[in-house]
């Protein structure tokens, strides 16, 4: 996937993270204060980046996250962490496209190598 | 959950270069990622400072998200040479910084366990003064784990 689309999905899913915290009662237990105009901008903000995607992948980003509130998993040892399941071999060679699990549907990242 | 167990040495930076509260930010989050995914962990502080500051009082902040880009919980500390303006709650500058980033899939929820837990460190630290007290990344450790112990005997 292009880089500026893998950065973008990335920054949506991060964000997307963060607004499910920020309304998560344990976390609002520990007290860090929350500004309401600044959520809004938030969830603002978070539109924005999904309309900046590609539309497919924006409708397959919103579909999954709806279906398993996560939409991305990444792969470890050729497993998807979403699923756990064993990916084909061939796929997790060309990870150079935006790929989906083929067990969960989740869309796969590739952590970088160190 | 034990915090000093999860600090590390080459993590913490008791002479952290203060600037403005975007490089700071970003000086600590380098400790942990580089390139790309630290930008991507920095992009997300930045948007969680956003919503409120994390800077929770009397010179400490703790900024804290999910991300993406890491695969387990990471933290890393830092004091600054001098105070920093962090829009704290009470206005104050800030000196002791908590970094703390947790993965997206996170088991037994160690992420608000972890955050819960500095909070209240971070409260003791603040009610004995001991910014400025350890001189080494070890005495720092040592320090927190000092406060571990009192914290649980208090209980
Ligand atoms: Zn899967």
């Amino acid at each position: 996937m292009p880089d500026i689309v893998e950065m973008h999905l990335k920054l949506l899913f991060d964000l997307d993270n963060l607004i499910s915290d920020m309304e998560d009662e344990s976390y609002k237990k520990i007290g860090f204060q929350i500004e309401e105009a600044a959520s809004d901008a938030l969830i603002n903000k978070r539109n924005q980046l999904l309309r900046q995607l590609p539309r497919e992948l924006g409708e397959i980003y919103e579909i999954l996250k709806k279906r398993y509130r996560q939409a991305i998993a990444p792969v470890e040892s050729e497993f998807c962490l979403g699923c756990f399941q064993k990916l084909p071999t061939q796929l997790a060679a060309q990870s150079q496209n935006i790929l989906t699990c083929p067990n969960c549907g989740r869309i796969l990242y590739w952590r970088p190598k160190n | 959950m034990n915090l000093a167990s999860l600090l590390s040495k080459d993590r913490i930076n008791l002479s952290l270069d203060a600037g403005k509260k975007d490089e700071v930010i970003k000086d600590l989050v380098y400790a942990i990622k580089k390139g790309a995914e630290a930008e991507l962990i920095v992009s997300t502080l930045l948007k969680r400072e956003e919503l409120g500051s994390t800077g929770i009082g009397k010179g400490i902040a703790i900024p804290h998200c999910r991300s993406l880009a890491v695969e387990k919980l990471e933290i890393a500390v830092g004091r600054t040479k001098k105070p920093v303006n962090f829009n704290a709650i009470d206005k104050k500058p800030v000196s002791l910084l908590f970094l703390i980033i947790a993965p997206p899939q996170d088991p037994g929820n160690q992420y608000l366990i972890t955050l819960g837990k500095v909070v209240q460190i971070a409260k003791e630290i603040t009610k004995k003064n001991l910014i400025q007290k350890p001189e080494t990344p070890e005495d720092f450790i040592t320090m927190i784990n000092d406060i571990e112990k009192g914290l649980a005997k208090r209980k």
